[in-house]
């Protein structure tokens, strides 16, 4: 799983390659917290690259959402593949996590 | 204008008609027999009744019928299928014949009775029409069937002895109440009609029924004959009658008896093989729940017996409340819809039993149609919280690949619908507004959802 940190003004984009999962989780995870702990508090996920998520890695994004509404920050995903994109579609996370197709949309929604 | 054949007119018809079919059935043997005057107070009712049966023949001429399953409703085809079957019957029942006799050739005599009275017979030929609407509400239209085996049994059985009785007097009454008759032995050649009759049906009776007490006996060789005939369909009818009860009886209660056949081989099989007496509850307590929602039926079993268009109907009607309910329908184009009603299997859960176990692949959906179920953690006991009707779960360990990490369990018993993995990427794959349906489906739950996933919870 590599995790790449990119800026874009005052949102920092992470873009996940490989497993989202229970192994893997931990190390995004420490990621996200580092982030806002640094006082980031607009972040955008980007899942282009991602194959695969597993609850642990839901587990992520929900409380990442829920941390950064709680200090008036912001979390936007974009660029789903479709297996994820189903897995947000069914479980209705699609609502309650702002989710768009592209990058450049998702930063138009900040 | 054409009358569909099982359209409620034509129903509320044949009933009146059937109430006049029995009237005539009575009123004219009993004014052949036991009142040989054209003056009679049921003189001109009689004639009121012909003009129903007049209006019936035209009735039939248009009204619908039923070919290879499927109705034919243009005119002349109705008409041609009429004239074939029972026109002819139905007219010679229902014409005013004797009328015409009267006027033509005046109140001659026939077999020592009135001309007139022995045509009016005729109409007797309307029990055949009897028969064609009673069939004709048994295989469409009847609710119950059973009941209207049991009125079609006693109408005949009780026509048949009046009819009986009617002909018995008329044995006496046509030679001229001869010393040795039956009817001058008992004394009631002069006696009014009421008597008369009370006397004939009497005799009937206990001569049909094999009591037979003796007070009234044949002494005529013409009465012999008809008490031979009379004891001989009474032996036959009495058998029929005690045959055809239980029969009856039994098939009214069907459902029920082989209901309580089931239960009884069940709990036989759990007292043989020593299952404590809890559990044994638990499965009568099952059994009286379906008895009590389904009487009894196995759905899924009754309905894979259909052909797939008339099972598609059925699910739509039984499942009306659901299609109403349970969100995930709300949303559906009618074609998917009908894909998961045909698609969904139907169970019941007993209280307390497990429907989806901690630690297994999720493999299906669970859809809530009714009743409730909680989500437990199996080792810590710990509830995570309710799942009501209309409430859906399974799909995130099925879409995510992950073993369940909590138990559902009913809280009463528990109707629900289950659609397997294969169905549910069969119906995905064909029908991509799907996933739009789910996530409505789950919109209003998806606060419970993710709470649950925060804490782990994947059903």
């Amino acid at each position: 799983m590599e995790i790449s940190v990119t800026e874009s003004g005052d949102v920092r984009i992470l873009s996940f390659q490989g497993n989202l999962d229970t192994n893997t989780s931990p190390q995004a995870e420490s990621e996200i917290n580092g982030l806002i702990d640094a006082g980031s508090q607009q972040l955008l996920i980007n899942f282009e690259k991602l194959d695969y998520i597993s609850s642990a890695g839901l587990r992520i994004l929900l409380a990442t959402a829920k941390k950064l509404k709680a200090s008036q920050g912001d979390l936007k995903i974009c660029c789903l593949n479709e297996t994820v994109q189903e897995v947000f579609d069914i479980s209705g996370f699609a609502t309650i996590l702002s989710v768009s197709k592209t990058e450049e949309d998702a930063l138009g929604a900040f | 204008m054409i009358i569909r054949e099982l359209s409620k007119p034509r129903l509320l018809w044949d009933g009146l008609i059937l109430v006049l079919i029995i009237i005539s059935c009575v009123m004219v043997p009993y004014q052949f027999a036991f009142n040989q005057s054209n003056a009679l107070s049921g003189f001109q009712i009689i004639y009121l009744i012909d003009l129903f049966f007049i209006a019936d023949i035209f009735l039939n001429c248009r009204t619908t019928f039923r070919r290879h399953g499927v109705e034919v409703s243009d005119r002349p085809s109705c008409t041609s299928h009429y004239a074939r079957r029972l026109m002819i019957v139905d007219i010679l029942g229902s014409l005013p014949l004797d009328l015409i006799a009267w006027i033509l050739v005046g109140n001659g005599q026939v077999l020592g009775g009135s001309l007139v009275l022995a045509l009016r017979l005729l109409r007797l030929l309307r029990i055949v029409r009897l028969f064609v609407i009673l069939r004709r509400w048994e295989a469409f239209s009847w609710s119950n069937p059973g009941a209207l085996r049991v009125v079609k049994f006693l109408v005949s059985i009780l026509l048949l002895m009046h009819w009986l009785a009617c002909i018995w007097f008329f044995s006496a009454f046509a030679s001229g109440f001869p010393a040795d008759s039956w009817a001058t032995r008992a004394g009631i050649a002069e006696s009014g009609p009421v008597a008369q009759y009370i006397r004939s049906i009497y005799w009937t009776i206990t001569t049909m029924t094999t009591v037979g007490y003796g007070d009234i006996t044949p002494a005529r060789s013409v009465e012999y004959v008809l008490s031979a005939i009379i004891m001989l369909m009474g032996a036959s009818l009495y058998a029929f009658i005690i045959g055809s009860v239980a029969s009856l009886l039994s098939s009214m209660q069907a459902a029920k008896n082989s209901h309580w056949e089931r239960i009884d081989s069940v709990t036989e099989f759990l007292r043989q093989r020593h299952v404590p007496a809890a559990l044994d509850a638990k499965v009568r307590n099952y059994y009286e729940y379906v008895w009590e929602h389904d009487r009894g039926m196995d759905k899924n079993a009754m309905l894979n017996d259909l052909p797939g268009p008339l099972r598609l109907e059925i699910l739509l009607h039984l499942a009306s409340n659901i299609l109403k309910t349970v969100p995930l329908f709300k949303n559906c184009s009618p074609v998917l819809r009908d894909e998961l009603l045909t698609s969904l299997e139907s169970r019941t859960f007993t209280p307390g039993s497990s429907i989806a176990n901690e630690g297994e692949m999720g493999r299906s959906i669970y859809f809530i149609v009714e009743g409730g179920v909680e989500i437990i953690s199996t080792e810590t006991q710990k509830s995570w919280g309710t799942l009501g009707e209309g409430d859906y779960f399974g799909f995130l360990s099925m879409v995510l690949g992950e073993r369940r990490t909590a138990t559902t369990r009913a809280i009463g018993f528990c109707d629900l619908l289950i659609l397997d993995k294969e169905n549910f990427n069969r119906i995905k794959a064909e029908f991509p507004e799907f996933n739009d349906v789910l996530k409505h489906a789950s919109a209003e739950r998806t606060e419970q959802i993710s709470e649950l996933v925060m804490e782990g919870i994947i059903l």
